[in-house]
């Protein structure tokens, strides 16, 4: 049944995507309310899917890899609706929409059984851990969207096209906002994440596993993107190369999900 | 009977400004015109629309023929003009072609700037005075507000007006590309030369928050800065303010440029990485292209600006054509509407006409006997049957479908049975005997 859910879900993200495009291209205010409706009531149909998902396994269903993209998916879209609702900018779902299609499709197509967690690893930080850990990564996304849409735009000014088919897309200055201050909040939810790991497998296992393939990564990506704040904090890094740093962040979150999971490496990866 | 609408004018492609001039209709003249255009031979509505690229008169009568001679004897008779001036240079349009010129003027589809917004304020206002002094009824009335309708449906539904065609207007749209507000964005003007002085001024008519301007003659510069409400600043310390400015428009000329590189980059680094947007009017050119290259810079010369203008242009005539299909729509449903128009006074009057007859001959039946109750309800009901049965036919087709009763179906019911002969009294009477 969740399946089928995923399937229709992934098939509504992909006429969205459709949508999307063709309002930025018509400009027209009844194609937006029509794309937040169809993805709000594609976010509700792949949330049951995610809800019925745990269900059956019993916990928040990230063990597997489909399991993880269709909860990053749908978290980037929940994300991406509710900015939305503060600022109309349905410029960033010309990339997030298509993202998430391509998250939910590889979900709804990758073989999955379910894998339920062993006893020792049932505790409140299973929860605590994954929210805050994919919240952090959907936020990143966000903020790698805007990065997009931002050096799509700056090729634009710098090559002295006019708009082409995509009409209007975002300020520099609006685009490189949104970054920053995602980059912002993802931080504090990747810290929250990393901690909140460590803690829980000490308490699972009474040993750290500071050696766990994932938990490098992402000490890499928080390293990373804490450079990236820093230098925008206090040196005045913006622009192009603060976007191209941002996209190389979440392209390393991205290797990191794929390469644990698909490799099957350390605790993130094994079947439990 | 019928109601007919024509337009007579000339616009600013069929005349040159001297004749247009002439012709307008200033402030203060439009009332006392519009009350001496409704007692004019042939016009039972007018409306009269005079813009700097336009004077038309449009009005509603039952003879166009006297309308299109009357017009423009009106309009060389309130500007005390000689009509030959006139011959050559004024179109006239009849029918849906008036109302489709009105529409399309509204929409600014016939301006010299197509999609320039102004248009419709100056038709709304001079529409109002019409009504204000009574010269527009009800067909003109609808004609106006439906034209208002359309000019909104053309700017939402097409790109028409999006796309800027202006120096000035191109240079604040691509600001707006790189700048989320305006409001706290200050520009520097380089040489205040007319072209920049006009591209300042817009930008400040969007919002820019201030204004700095710098020029080889310092006098010159205070005077632009008092006029614009700006700043002046010292030529030769030019680079000093850089920082300062997130738009620089350069519109000085000169054997050599006025902004090269190195300051830009000084000034980048000062501005810690916050964009600048440098517009170059003058030609030779004033900014170092090569600014261009520095991250955060965005040059944009005459030319990057005319190639932007001339895409616009393009878009527009695409835009355009879709705009008109919109007007053709709406013109032929304020058509049927016009048409319905009649048919409701038609089938009113041939249903009075009838009765007429009927209650005539009633009368004259029931007067030459005596007729008990019985017989006079008969009668009644059997006359009334007729009528009714007769009628039935006519007004079904009249009633059903006012949109495809034609105005020549309307024409041919009136004319047959005589329903816009003035009656006499004993008329009927007459005819019978």
């Amino acid at each position: 049944m969740e399946i089928v859910l995923l399937r229709v879900a992934a098939a509504g993200y992909l006429v969205a995507t459709v949508a999307v495009l063709a309002s930025l291209v018509m400009r027209r205010e009844l194609p937006k309310r029509i794309v937040v409706w169809m993805l709000a009531s594609t976010l509700l149909l792949h949330t049951t899917s995610i809800a019925l998902r745990g269900l059956l396994v019993g916990s928040i269903p990230v063990a597997t890899l489909p399991e993880a993209l269709s909860l990053l998916a749908a978290l980037v879209i929940a994300l991406f609706l509710a900015i939305q609702i503060r600022a109309p900018l349905l410029a960033l779902g010309a990339v997030v929409v298509p993202s998430a299609f391509g998250l939910t499709l590889a979900a709804s197509v990758l073989k999955s059984g379910a894998q339920p967690l062993p006893p020792v690893l049932h505790s409140i930080w299973l929860p605590v851990h994954v929210l805050f850990a994919f919240l952090g990564d959907a936020v990143f996304a966000l903020a790698c969207s805007a990065s997009v849409l931002y050096l799509v735009q700056e090729h634009r000014l710098k090559t002295h096209r006019g708009r082409g088919v995509l009409g209007r897309l975002p300020s520099l200055e609006t685009l490189d906002r949104i970054s920053a201050s995602c980059l912002r909040w993802g931080l504090v939810l990747l810290t929250i994440g990393i901690v909140t790991g460590i803690v829980w497998a000490h308490e699972a296992w009474g040993r750290f596993w500071l050696g766990d393939p994932k938990l490098v990564f992402s000490l890499l990506v928080w390293g990373l993107y804490m450079v990236l704040l820093q230098g925008r904090m206090t040196a005045g890094w913006r622009g192009r190369r603060a976007a191209q740093l941002t996209i190389v962040g979440f392209m390393a979150i991205l290797a990191s999900l794929l390469g644990v999971n698909l490799f099957g490496l350390g605790l993130h990866g094994r079947a439990y | 009977m019928s109601q007919d609408i024509l337009l007579v004018g000339m616009n600013h492609r069929t005349a040159p400004v001297e004749v247009r001039e002439r012709l307008a209709f200033a402030n203060g003249r439009l009332e006392p015109a519009l009350r001496t255009l409704v007692g004019w031979p042939g016009v039972a509505e007018g409306v009269i629309l005079s813009t700097c690229n336009r004077v038309e008169v449009v009005a509603c009568g039952n003879d166009p023929a006297l309308l299109a001679v009357e017009l423009p004897r009106f309009l060389a008779h309130e500007h005390g003009v000689d009509p030959a001036l006139l011959a050559g240079r004024l179109y006239t349009y009849r029918g849906r072609d008036a109302v489709r010129h009105v529409f399309r003027v509204a929409a600014s589809l016939d301006s010299m700037v197509v999609g320039e917004p102004q248009i419709l304020g100056q038709v709304k206002s001079q529409y109002a005075a019409a009504a204000a002094v009574g010269a527009s009824g009800r067909i003109l009335h609808r004609c106006f507000h439906r034209s208002f309708a359309v000019a909104k449906r053309i700017r939402t539904e097409t790109a028409i007006a999006e796309k800027a065609v202006s120096i000035g207007s191109v240079a604040v749209e691509l600001a707006q590309e790189i700048f989320d507000v305006l409001g706290d964005k200050t520009a520097l003007l380089i040489g205040a030369a007319a072209m920049g002085e006009v591209t300042a001024r817009q930008l400040l008519a969007q919002g820019v928050g201030s204004l700095l301007v710098a020029n080889r003659t310092w006098e010159r510069a205070l005077d632009v800065a008092g006029t614009l409400g700006g700043l002046p600043v010292p030529f030769d310390r030019l680079v000093r303010y850089l920082p300062l400015a997130d738009l620089v428009i350069g519109a000085v000329g000169g054997p050599s440029y006025v902004i090269g590189p190195a300051a830009v980059r000084d000034a980048l680094r000062e501005r810690r990485g916050k964009p600048i947007f440098l517009i170059d009017l003058a030609v030779p050119r004033s900014i170092d292209p090569a600014v261009h290259q520095l991250d955060g810079a965005y040059v944009y010369d005459i030319d990057d600006l005319e190639s932007v203008i001339a895409e616009h242009r393009d878009a527009r005539a695409a835009e355009a054509a879709r705009a008109e299909a919109i007007v053709n729509s709406e013109v032929e449903s304020f058509w049927r509407w016009l048409e319905g128009l009649e048919v409701v006074p038609t089938v009113v009057a041939l249903r009075e006409k009838v009765e007429a007859i009927r209650q005539q001959e009633l009368a004259r039946v029931l007067a030459g006997g005596s007729w008990d109750p019985a017989q006079r309800e008969l009668l009644e009901r059997l006359t009334r049957g007729i009528c009714n049965k007769i009628l039935h036919a006519p007004l079904t087709v009249l009633r059903q479908h006012p949109e495809t009763a034609s105005a020549d179906a309307l024409a041919a019911v009136r004319m047959l049975f005589a329903l816009d002969a003035r009656p006499r009294d004993g008329e009927v009477e007459e005819d019978e005997d």
